[in-house]
Order: structure tokens, then C-alpha cells, then sequence
């Protein structure tokens, strides 16, 4: 009798997200899956064929894809440690006593509120005018020159406009798990005579691992799907040397037609991809601690 | 810390905030330049602050009408999201079985999913549902509400169960004994100790909806639908942005957002006030 | 608290509710079943130029005064609006009326066409500037635009520009005193995709020519026109601003400034200049091959989807006629719009310097068309830009290599 109230209670309480969610996602996902074994230009009333594996092997021979995929991965390596040193860093900061950590906060946070392609736009201007003003005027032109017409300065900029963004959004989740310990714990932990960067590593850090698990993976998957700022800061170039997983995939839909190919190609990273993430999750989950 | 350590460590803070915000000022400024000032000096003050792009920008994005739009959208949404999204995660956690496990690591994996492998299919599913069940999902405020709640969904899960596990079970275990239904449990004990999560979870949806282009660019059609960042369209040319505008209709755009983010922090932090009495 | 989750239940349920009830709404944006006596259906007309988004929904309003039928205009940012337009298709929720670009485009959109061959304001369509498809006409050109070397009057004449000696030369002569002679710039159009133009457009079939190269029949690196070609392009590299420094703004600001002498443009880049203040320019050809015409095409035309209802492609006739028969339409076409009529129907009283060299040749016949509407989908911005960007990055690479680059990519795009 409780068994089964219970399975009505589970019911109640998550069918309706799932029932939205299924919808939205996971049935176009799966259409997705069945569109890469079709040969298809993506208009509705033209003709679809059924091609079996053809488009799969057509991605192994796409060397240009091949080639995303490593700058994706590069990418996404470099967006992970700068960003969560970053969003770290800056929460640790701005919970700290100080009296401006309250504006402090609100600044590091502006970032965000900047969405979409015009944020690529914007740091255009930074990359190729303010670089080159300070190259000009103050020296260190090793540093400062325009970035994006150098293949790889170009991903450097897209890590650096990613990570820009991304700080001040695992900011908030960190500050979120560093308000979750108790004062008391801190406290006692100076009582007994512990420095600084004691009571970092072995309070902080142990009882954040929740927060970890989550900006780790928001970062990475963050980082994997990045498509506005790539397209507004470097389209790609210079020379296909910045053109990213989503990208090349985008193109490959809405510039040649391909649209089999380009779902086969989404099927295979994301396959990769879950991998890679959920053997993060799961190892860092494990590490959490139960209150 | 002595005082000059502390002083010098807020000179540093804000300085660093500063830096942090150049993109913004080079919103700011040339939200007030013509085309030929930008080109002479696209990092300088301008010459004039006059508001005239801003007015145009008003008027041109039919700012009032887009902003309401934007505003029931994003709330709507929001407040779904986070009342299917904490109850989900709730039972996801308390239920440690594995079907459980698979659910939450289906929200989790279609994180990964780029939008753009899933916008054709999705309005193809969205196309069908209007033919053979006669829901209008396109086109419509609510349909888009339906599909941000959809893609919203995995990461608030993901939030919320991450949070989830420090909140104490034995309180939940009490209130059962006093008779309380999962339901009561739920929202009398266990949502109000989410505040935080909740807020940083309303924060970051807020912001990701209110700014989103590509969804309702899907969804929405007539004019009179259309939401904020669709309205600024009439200054994102081919090749060319008309630049005082887009940076005007920007900043309008962002505005909102600021006030809102500003005032929802402050209730994390009393959130953490009030947690520290209890 | 308990008031916090009340509301939050309420609104829950007043979504939902909404949600339903707009269910019981019925079939969307329906039949046309007009309100008024005699009205026609509502449409939606969604095209690609932002630039005349706002003229253009203008216009549509005059159109509901004048006669009580109703358009929604749609809209969309620049690159934007073929995914929209894509994904609104295959929802079933397309527009009444779309534009897209002849060619290649055209033809891929093919299976959505009304046949227009038998509506009377097609028979206003200029010579040559009529798309048919199958024998059926299935387009309104809304205008035509025209591209080759914009120049500063005060800094070059066409005639001292008349082949690649004297386009070097000149580039020299400006480089000495440390002008830029002629400035390409970092948007795949502007950089590749309208230069690239010439070689095609000057052979005697350019479409047919484009089949070859598709098919691998023909090289570029084996046409003298390309070899050429990619002298010029050489030339530029050598005695110009790197093109990839140049935005589009910039390349307007340089040429108004007396900054550059020449840029590669089009006449729709009169709207931008004039924002840099009043200028002495003009159009002339790019002199590739002693070259002496503009191109000349259409870069989009109107066409009515034939999934909409009957009574939305009666009302669709009704506004397409309106526009291109009517003083108001006419009117905005030319003045509001800025477009080079392509309708023997609309004159063109006052248009602005570069659209009056465009509307000359026209006149005089010394116009090539645009192959590169026939150019397989997405190749300018997926092969033909980045091969062009490393032409420019590197200095080593010759001529006859960036023409086997290009024919190597050619040959792998998809067609």
C-alpha cells in the first residue's frame, strides 16, 4: 500500500517536467537520430532518402570536421581551467569582507547579461581597436595586435570572450555553495589555529564539491556548444582555424543542405562528448559530501 | 587584515571590476556616436550625449509592447520552471532507485545537446502537434513558454539536485511522522530551504530567457508577438550593424536585467542571514 | 511563504489554463476567413533585406488604409533569415509571401512555388529579369543591384583604370603616397564572393560555365580569365590594406575619409556612405580582361508559397499587384526602398550616384550577370572565403596555387 502511494507521489511530482521536457527534447532528438541515416537538403516538401550508415562514414572522411573537433576540444580544455579559476577566484573575492564585494559582485556578473552575437560584436572592437591602440601607444605589441587575424590568437580570444562570460555565471553557483557552510565550522576551524589555505583545501573545497560538479559541467557543455560568439568574433577564420563543433555543423545544414550529414555529425560528438562529461559527473559526484 | 592591507585590497576589487567591464563601456559610448564618430574612434567618449538613439531605438523596437512581451514570457516561464524543476529534482534524489538514476542522467546528457542539431525537428514536432492535436505551440507567447520550460528543465534539475543534499532528511522524516503528505512535506520543508539555489536558479533562467534570440526567432512570427531581443532585428543587417542603435536597444534590453539581478542577490544574501539563525 | 507557493500554484495553473484555452482557439491563422465584406485573407510576407524592414512594414500599413486587407511583416536579422525561414517551412507555419535569391537558392525552394506565369504584373517585368522555372514564372524581382569598383571621383577617373597594367599602376601610384588604391574587405561577399564574380560572368555562358566547373569539366587554374583573375588578386595583396583588417564599416569610412580611392562595392553601400556625409562617387567596372560592364542582377525576388490557403494566395495576388501597380507602392519601391526598378512599369526619377551608374548600364547593356547566384550552396562562406583569407594571411602562396586551391574545394563541395 505505501509502496505504490509512493510510486503515485513520484508520479505527481516529476511526470509533469517530463511530460514538457520529452516533448521539446527528447522526441526532436530523436527525429534528429533518424534524420542521420536519411540523405535530405532540409526543405520540407523535397525529397528524403534513406541512406543507412552513408553519412557516418562521410564524417570520418571529413577532414574538416575532424579538424573542429580537436579545436573544440582544445577549446573547451582551456575555457574549463580559466573559467573556473576565474568564477572561483572571483567568488572567494567577493565574499570575502570587503565592503565593495557587494557592487563587486554585481559588476562581475554584467557579463552575462550580454547575450547572443552582439557580445562577439562588441569584443571585435576590443581585439582589433583597443589591441592595437595600446600596441601602439604603450608597447608589448607581442601582446597586443589583433588577435583574430592569427590562427591561433584567434581561439586564444574566443577562450578569453568565453571565459569573460562564464566567470561571473560560475561565480554565482559558487557563492551559492560557499554560503552553504556554516559559519561555525569556519570559526571553529581558526579556533584550532588553521591558516588561511588550510581552511581552504580541507573545508572549502571538500564542502563545495557539489559546486564543482556543476560548473565543471555547465562550463563543458557550455563550451562545447558555443555558437554565437564564434560566429560574431571570428566566423570561424582566419582559415577554418576557429570554426567550432557547432559551427561546422550549422554550416554543413544551412550552407550545404546537408542536413543527414550534419545531424550524423551532431550524433557522434554528442556520443563523445556524454562520454567524456559523465564519467565527470560521476567521478566528482562520488566525491561529494552528505550534510 | 590592517587597514592600509584592506584598503588596497578594495582599490584592487573594484579596479578589477572595472577591467572586467570595458565591453559594457564600449556599449555605453557608442550608443551615442554617429556612424563617422564611431569610425574615427570607436574606444573614445563621444563628443555629445544626446539621446536621440535611444528614442529612435524606443520606437523603432515598439519597446513597450516587446518589453511586456518579454516580461510574461520570462516570468511565466521562470516561476514553471522552478516549481516543476525543484519537485522533480526532490524525488529524484529522495527515490534512490534506478530508474531515478537514468531520469537525472537524461536531463544531464541533453545538456550536451547543440540547439542547433534540434530547432529543425523540433518544429516539425511543434508543427505536428498544431496539425493532429489542434495546439497552436507556435507562434503563440504560450508555446514558446511551454518550449523554455522544456530546455529550461535540465539544468535546473541539475541544480537542484545538486543542492538537494544538504538539506537534512531527518527534518522531512519528522514532518511525515506529524502526518504531513509529500506534498506539504515538500513545499512547507523542503522548498523554503532551497532559497538560495532557487534564486541563483530564477537568476540565471531570467537572464537566459529574457536575452534569447534563436527560440523565439523560431517561434514567434507577427509582430505583435515578438520579444525584446527579436525587436532589435531592424538594426542586424547582412553585413552591417547600425551600431548606435543596436548598442541603445542593448543597453534598454540589459537594463531590466541589472534591477532585477541586483535586487534577487540581496535576497541570497539574506537568504544565507536567515539560514545562519536557524 | 504559504502565499508565495499559492501564487506560484496559481500562475502555474493560470499557464496552463491559457495554454489550453488558446487550444480550443482553432486552427491559428486560419483560412482568411475575413472579417469584413469583401476583405481578403490576412497574409504574412517575410523576406530577407533588413534594411527595408521598416519601409517596409510602413508600406504594408498604407496597404491596410488604402484597402482594409491586412499583411504582417516579418523579420528577421541578416543571417538569420534562411534558418527561419527553413524552419517555419517545414513546421508548416511558412509565410504567405518570401523572398529568396535566384539561382541556386531559388531552385531549392522550388517545390513551394504559386505559378505566376498568368498574373498581370508579372507582364511588367523587365527583359531578362524573370525567373521561370519548368516554363512557369514563379518570381517578382523586387529590385536590381549592381556591383564592380566604387571610386572617389576626386582621387581616380575610369579611364585611367581600364586593365590590370593600369590598375596596377594606379594601386602604385596611391600606395606611394601612402593612400589605399583599392580595399577589399573581411565579409565573405565582400572579400571573394562578388570579385570572383568577373571570371565567371565574362565567359559566354557564365551559367553554363559554373555547371562545368561543378561537374570538374573545367579548371579555373586552366582559364585565362581566372589566371587573370588571380593576378589581380595578387595585385591587391601586394599594393593594398590587408583586406582582413577591413571591416565593411571601415572599407565605407576609408573611401569617404579620401582614405582609399577604390573599394569593391555594390550600390546598396550608398546607404552607408551617405552616413559619412556628402560624397563625390560613382560605379565602374572591374577592368578584368579589359572588362567594361557592371554586374548587374537581382538578389532577391518575391514568391508566394502554394502550402498557404486559397483565400491567403488570392489575398498574396492582390498585395504583389498592389505593390508594383499602385503610386504608393511604386512610389516606395524607388524612394523608400532605394531599389533599382526592375519593372518597365516603375520609373527612377532621382536615385543616388551609385545606383544611377547601375541604372545606366542597365540602360546601355553593359551588364554581366550574377553567376554567383549559381555558385553551389554555401560555398563563399565555407571554402572560398578561407582559402582567400590564407591567399591574403600568406604572402607566399602564388597566384596559380590559390586558383588550385579553389578548384581542389570546388570540387569537394557539395552540388
Amino acid at each position: 500500500m505505501n509502496k505504490w502511494k509512493n510510486k503515485a507521489w513520484f508520479v505527481l511530482f516529476t511526470v509533469p517536467l517530463l511530460l514538457v521536457f520529452t516533448t521539446v527534447v527528447i522526441i526532436p532528438f530523436i527525429i534528429g537520430i533518424v534524420y542521420s541515416f536519411i540523405k535530405w537538403d532540409g526543405i520540407a516538401a523535397n525529397a528524403k532518402q534513406f541512406v543507412g550508415f552513408s553519412n557516418y562514414v562521410q564524417v570520418f572522411q571529413d577532414d574538416r570536421f575532424m579538424h573542429s573537433a580537436w579545436i573544440t576540444i582544445q577549446f573547451t580544455l582551456m575555457a574549463l581551467v580559466l573559467v573556473n579559476v576565474a568564477g572561483l577566484g572571483l567568488s572567494l573575492l567577493v565574499t570575502s569582507k570587503l565592503k565593495s564585494s557587494n557592487l563587486a559582485r554585481t559588476l562581475f556578473f554584467m557579463p552575462n547579461l550580454i547575450g547572443g552575437l552582439i557580445l562577439g560584436y562588441i569584443w571585435k572592437f576590443i581585439f582589433t581597436d583597443a589591441f592595437k591602440y595600446i600596441g601602439e601607444n604603450v608597447g608589448a605589441e607581442n601582446i597586443f595586435f589583433n588577435w583574430l587575424l592569427n590562427p591561433q590568437y584567434a581561439l586564444y580570444a574566443i577562450v578569453v570572450v568565453f571565459a569573460w562570460q562564464m566567470a561571473g555565471y560560475t561565480m554565482i553557483i559558487y557563492i551559492a555553495g560557499l554560503q552553504g557552510i556554516p559559519d561555525d565550522l569556519m570559526e571553529a576551524a581558526q579556533v584550532d589555529g588553521a591558516g588561511p589555505w588550510h581552511r581552504l583545501t580541507k573545508i572549502v573545497f571538500p564542502l563545495l564539491m557539489p559546486s564543482f560538479t556543476i560548473c565543471l559541467f555547465l562550463t563543458l557543455s557550455g563550451a562545447f556548444k558555443i555558437f554565437d560568439v564564434n560566429l560574431s568574433l571570428t566566423g570561424g577564420g582566419p582559415v577554418n582555424s576557429t570554426e567550432m563543433f557547432a559551427m561546422n555543423i550549422f554550416n554543413e545544414i544551412f550552407g550545404y543542405s546537408r542536413y543527414g550529414i550534419g545531424q550524423a555529425k551532431a550524433i557522434i560528438f554528442f556520443v563523445v562528448v556524454a562520454a567524456i562529461t559523465l564519467v565527470q559527473v560521476y567521478i566528482t559526484k562520488k566525491r561529494e559530501v552528505q550534510m | 587584515m590592517n587597514r592600509v592591507n584592506k584598503w588596497i585590497a578594495e582599490i584592487l576589487l573594484v579596479a578589477l571590476a572595472l577591467v572586467f567591464l570595458s565591453p559594457i563601456y564600449i556599449m555605453l559610448v557608442n550608443s551615442f556616436k554617429d556612424r563617422s564618430e564611431l569610425y574615427n574612434n570607436a574606444l573614445a567618449l563621444p563628443t555629445s550625449f544626446s539621446f536621440t538613439y535611444y528614442a529612435q531605438a524606443l520606437e523603432k523596437m515598439n519597446f513597450l509592447t516587446a518589453f511586456g512581451n518579454s516580461l510574461y514570457v520570462t516570468i511565466v516561464s521562470v516561476v514553471i520552471v522552478v516549481v516543476l524543476a525543484s519537485m522533480t529534482a526532490w524525488m529524484l534524489v529522495r527515490t534512490n532507485n534506478r530508474l531515478s538514476q537514468v531520469i537525472f542522467m537524461v536531463f544531464v546528457a541533453t545538456m550536451l545537446i547543440p540547439f542547433q542539431t534540434l530547432m529543425m525537428p523540433l518544429m516539425q514536432t511543434m508543427g505536428w502537434i498544431r496539425t493532429n492535436l489542434g495546439i497552436p505551440m507556435l507562434n503563440t507567447h504560450e508555446g514558446l513558454i511551454f518550449m523554455n520550460v522544456g530546455f529550461h528543465a535540465s539544468l535546473a534539475v541539475f541544480l537542484y539536485h545538486g543542492f538537494m543534499k544538504s538539506i537534512p532528511i531527518a527534518l522531512e522524516e519528522a514532518a511525515t511522522l506529524d502526518g504531513c503528505s509529500k506534498f506539504g512535506v515538500f513545499w512547507r520543508i523542503v522548498f523554503p530551504m532551497l532559497k538560495t539555489i532557487t534564486i541563483t536558479i530564477a537568476i540565471l533562467d531570467v537572464i537566459a530567457m529574457w536575452n534569447d534570440y534563436l527560440l523565439p526567432s523560431l517561434t514567434l512570427s507577427d509582430k505583435g508577438l515578438r520579444t525584446i531581443p527579436l525587436s532589435t532585428f531592424y538594426f542586424f543587417g547582412e553585413f552591417t550593424i547600425v551600431w548606435n542603435l543596436a548598442m541603445a536597444g542593448l543597453t534598454l534590453t540589459i537594463i531590466p536585467v541589472v534591477i532585477f539581478y541586483f535586487t534577487a542577490q540581496k535576497h541570497i544574501i539574506k537568504g544565507i542571514a536567515e539560514g545562519a539563525v536557524k | 511563504m504559504k502565499r508565495a507557493i499559492r501564487i506560484a500554484s496559481i500562475l502555474t495553473t493560470a499557464a496552463l489554463m491559457t495554454a489550453s484555452l488558446a487550444a480550443c482557439g482553432g486552427s491559428g491563422d486560419g483560412g482568411g476567413s475575413g472579417s469584413g465584406e469583401g476583405k481578403l485573407a490576412k497574409i504574412s510576407l517575410f523576406q530577407s533585406k533588413v534594411e527595408i524592414a521598416g519601409p517596409l512594414e510602413a508600406l504594408a500599413k498604407k496597404y491596410t488604409e488604402e484597402t482594409g486587407n491586412e499583411v504582417d511583416v516579418w523579420g528577421s536579422a541578416g543571417d538569420n533569415y534562411i534558418s527561419q525561414l527553413q524552419a517555419k517551412l517545414n513546421a508548416g507555419e511558412g509565410p504567405t509571401i518570401f523572398s529568396v535569391q535566384p539561382g541556386a537558392e531559388a531552385q531549392k525552394y522550388a517545390s513551394y512555388y504559386v505559378d505566376l506565369s498568368n498574373e498581370d504584373y508579372v507582364k511588367n517585368i523587365a527583359p531578362g529579369l524573370s525567373t521561370e522555372i519548368d516554363g512557369k514564372t514563379v518570381g517578382v524581382p523586387i529590385g536590381v543591384e549592381g556591383f564592380g569598383l566604387v571610386y572617389n571621383k576626386d582621387l581616380v577617373r575610369p579611364d585611367e583604370v581600364t586593365d590590370l597594367e593600369s590598375f596596377t599602376s594606379v594601386l602604385q601610384k596611391f600606395k606611394g603616397e601612402g593612400k589605399n588604391g583599392i580595399s577589399l574587405s573581411q565579409e565573405a561577399y565582400f572579400l571573394i564572393g562578388h570579385i570572383i564574380n568577373t571570371p565567371f560572368s565574362v565567359q559566354d555562358d557564365p551559367k553554363g560555365f559554373v555547371e562545368k566547373v561543378n561537374s570538374g569539366e573545367v579548371k579555373m587554374a586552366d582559364t585565362p580569365a581566372f589566371q587573370e583573375f588571380a593576378r589581380f588578386m595578387e595585385t591587391i595583396r601586394e599594393n593594398s590594406v590587408n583586406p582582413l583588417e577591413v571591416t565593411y564599416d571601415s572599407q565605407m569610412g576609408d573611401l569617404a575619409a579620401g582614405k582609399s580611392a577604390m573599394v569593391h562595392q555594390g550600390n546598396w553601400s550608398y546607404g552607408m556612405l551617405s552616413e559619412f556625409g556628402d560624397l563625390n562617387v560613382s560605379m565602374m567596372p572591374l577592368p578584368l580582361g579589359g572588362n567594361d560592364k557592371l554586374a548587374v542582377d537581382l538578389p532577391a525576388m518575391w514568391v508566394i508559397n502554394n502550402k498557404a490557403t486559397e483565400a491567403q494566395i488570392e489575398a498574396a495576388h492582390a498585395f504583389i499587384d498592389w505593390v508594383f501597380n499602385s503610386e504608393t507602392g511604386k512610389n516606395a519601391i524607388v524612394n523608400e526602398f532605394k531599389f533599382i526598378p526592375s519593372m518597365t512599369n516603375i520609373e527612377a526619377p532621382n536615385l543616388d550616384p551609385l545606383s544611377q551608374a547601375v541604372f545606366e548600364a542597365t540602360q546601355s547593356g553593359k551588364t554581366i550577370p550574377w553567376a554567383l547566384n549559381y555558385f553551389p550552396q554555401g560555398i563563399i562562406i565555407n571554402d572560398l572565403a578561407p582559402i582567400t583569407q590564407e591567399f591574403f594571411l600568406d604572402g607566399s602562396i602564388t597566384g596559380e596555387q590559390y586558383l588550385q586551391k579553389l578548384d581542389e574545394a570546388w570540387a569537394k563541395a557539395p552540388k
